[in-house]
């Protein structure tokens, strides 16, 4: 077989936007995911029993099946209960519900991992309720859940790729249909596996040099 | 749904099993080899392992996938959709098997292998005896919560053109125009078998819990 | 063949890290079939030099003799030290038992199992034979009750019993400890210095690493007081803690007060 990555490279506008549109879509659903992943996580916690209930319910089933299946029904399903979405907001949508659950679940467990003496000391010297959660219990917590959540971005990247099966223009999408415009199918998988393996370690990367920069804040 | 479309969706799921499982097994027997090169003291043998680690934990599954389904016929292997889809569903489950051995393996305390040291077991005889059974123990809600992404994960193989748990769902909701109905029953299904698994699990972990580091 | 009057010899031995040198040039008789404690403060290198007897580390300098033959190194007669061969360190050290800080216990193991672990893979013993003799030593320490129950199972000091009939169930001739009660709760530390004590009076040689000045001025034969990698002192109990005491181990007295050095400071 011919190995040429240069017929790819040929349409390099065309992969940028892919590239643009991967990005995008990734910032802003993992963006999303944490803030509705913190305030699920916080209403789980203080909110009234059935609300909590339902949460529970609703994290437990986007954590227990595949993504594709969600954005199938989302994307496919959607428009029976009068939800029509175009791809890249259904995808957004799709991803940022998605993130917000596992988000909620790392959360969760980062409050848990608080320990109870820094909430009993903070109430000691007279803290009140909400300035021992603002002051005391967000702030040890995003030490604590730093490498998870980092590790769940770098999921989200990997699982933009699953958009392109819904016709969202992303990196995916672009490039294998390049590909075979060109008849370089191979190629052009070759060349999107590389740049996902590079965004992977570059963000891998910078998760390490956060950590080590707030890693004096830990406690032991 | 008619009970002979639902027997088709539960078919499906069996598939679905079927290939998960087979990867899953498949894919510890290639990450314990990883696992020990990625232990070696041998460079060569380091180094390759590494690659290996990063470049299938890096790269989406659906982007594997696609490479190994064209790449095998360009280099002249014509092999069924279904045992692509197991190639590359093994190789991504072995990076995440070896580094999830490897911690296991690097969180035995030394201490346990001083103690082995000083009543006179040799290397391999601590490995055997001491540093494998502790080590795999450590690993076991690891590979619980890997089996479960890998059942997750394997609905992607519908794109290459395996007709599982996905694929069918995809082609009743086709057929019938009820999009809702056959995805919703696919969610169901998925979810029931990762109960099920994620039970098997925690029973595992209560059997060794006697066993537990203290 | 006569044993040398010693159970272990130490000669010169140094250790270093790096740059930072732990022990300095060391040189130390240990007498068989008595109880010898190291003590001194934190950082004065006393678990390093007992790691160093165990041959968990290996000396940047120096010889240790472990009942005339030496382990890990040894030294030619025209004064250079090789490396002994694999073979026989591990001979040299099956007479060696060692009790851990930490107890070391294998996890996935019961008591007994711990116990027998060795008789069975190194020494080759059927599994009757050696849980027979594992029984035996459990009951020495007064734990036979406990022998099916898993390390997770156990409280520390029971914890620690079974690493002691664990080193004893190869019957080494030497015994080391490093701070063997360190990590137990002040009310558990009793259990485990009793049944040192008992082994101590049926005359086993023994090398305790130990924070529990009461216990050493009682039970051990000899005191070796090590400071800044050093052997300060190295005498019977009656001797260092009389006075004129030296001022380094006054200094060192004072601030373990609770752990019985209070009766050794009061004025005779």
């Amino acid at each position: 077989m011919s190995f040429d990555v240069s017929v790819i490279l040929g349409a390099l506008p065309a992969i940028l936007s892919g590239l643009q549109i991967t990005l995008g879509i990734w910032l802003a659903s993992t963006a999303m995911g944490a803030v509705l992943g913190f305030v699920v996580a916080a209403l789980r916690h203080f909110g009234p029993q059935p609300l909590a209930l339902a949460l529970r319910l609703a994290v437990e089933v986007l954590r227990g099946t595949p993504f594709l299946v969600q954005i199938f029904l989302l994307y496919f399903g959607g428009p029976f209960i009068g939800l029509s979405l175009d791809p890249v907001p259904a995808g957004l949508l799709g991803l940022s519900l998605y993130a917000a659950a596992y988000f909620s679940e790392i959360v969760r467990a980062g409050f848990a991992a608080v320990p109870r003496g820094h909430v009993e000391a903070a109430q000691c010297v007279g803290l009140s309720q909400a300035q021992i959660v603002r002051r005391i219990l967000v702030p040890e917590m995003t030490m604590l859940v730093l490498p998870q959540a980092v590790n769940m971005a770098v999921i989200l990247l990997k699982e933009t790729a699953v958009l392109s099966i819904i016709a969202v223009p992303e990196a995916t999408a672009t490039i294998s249909a390049i590909g075979s415009q060109q008849y370089a199918f191979v190629e052009a998988l070759f060349l999107l596996a590389v740049i996902y393996w590079g965004l992977v370690e570059a963000c891998g990367r910078a998760g390490q040099a956060l950590e080590c920069r707030l890693s004096k804040f830990r406690f032991a | 749904m008619t009970p002979r479309l639902f027997e088709l969706m539960l078919k499906a799921a069996g598939t679905t099993v079927v290939i998960s499982v087979a990867s899953i097994g498949i894919g510890l027997l290639i990450g314990i080899l990883v696992c020990a090169a990625r232990l070696s003291p041998r460079p060569w043998l380091r180094w390759p392992a590494g690659l290996f680690v990063s470049f299938f934990r890096g790269v989406p599954l659906l982007v594997q996938l696609l490479l190994i389904y064209n790449l095998l016929p360009a280099i002249g292997l014509t092999v069924p959709s279904v045992v692509a889809a197991l190639i590359g569903l093994s190789l991504c489950t072995a990076a995440y098997q070896a580094e999830n051995l490897r911690g296991g393996f690097t969180s035995v305390p030394r201490g346990l292998l001083e103690a082995a040291d000083m009543v006179g077991l040799s290397p391999w005889q601590q490995f055997r005896r001491i540093r494998a059974p502790i080590a795999l123990r450590l690993t076991v809600p690891a590979l619980v919560n890997e089996a479960i992404l890998i059942l997750k994960a394997s609905s992607l193989i519908s794109v290459v053109g395996v007709i599982e748990l996905t694929r069918t769902a995809q082609n009743l909701a086709a057929s019938t125009y009820e999009p809702l109905l056959f995805y919703a029953v696919a969610g169901g299904l998925y979810l029931a078998i990762n109960w099920l698994v994620a039970a098997g699990g925690s029973l595992a972990e209560r059997a060794l819990r006697r066993g537990r580091l203290a | 063949m006569t044993l040398p009057s010693s159970a272990i010899a130490i000669r010169g031995l140094c250790k270093s890290y790096g740059k930072a040198e732990v022990l300095h040039d060391i040189d130390l008789e240990i007498a068989r079939g008595a109880t010898t404690c190291l003590i001194g403060p934190s950082g004065s290198g006393k678990s390093t030099l007992l790691r160093c007897i165990a041959f968990l580390e290996e000396a940047t300098r120096g010889t240790i003799l472990i009942n005339g033959q030496p382990l890990g190194f040894e030294e030619q007669p025209d004064g250079k030290r090789v490396r002994v061969p694999a073979h026989q360190i591990r001979r040299v050290r099956s007479g060696i038992g060692m009790v851990f800080q930490q107890f070391n216990l294998w996890p996935h193991m019961t008591a007994l199992g711990n116990v027998t672990e060795a008789l069975v893979t190194v020494n080759g013993l059927s599994r009757a034979e050696a849980e027979a003799r594992g029984m035996a030593q459990l009951r020495r320490v007064g734990l036979e009750a406990r022998a099916r129950h898993y390390p997770s199972e156990l409280s520390g000091g029971q914890q620690q019993r079974v690493a002691i009939a664990r080193a004893l169930a190869l019957e080494p001739k030497i015994l080391l400890f490093d701070e063997p009660t360190a990590s137990l709760d002040p009310e558990l530390t009793g259990e485990v210095l009793n049944v040192m004590r008992d082994l101590g009076a049926d005359g086993m040689t023994m090398v305790v690493v130990t924070h529990e000045i009461g216990f050493a001025a009682t039970v051990g034969r000899r005191i070796v007081f090590l400071d800044h990698g050093r052997v300060l002192l190295n005498g019977t109990p009656g001797e260092l803690f009389a006075a004129p005491r030296h001022p380094r181990l006054t200094q060192f007295l004072e601030t373990y007060l609770d752990r019985g050095a209070a009766m050794l400071l009061k004025p005779a």
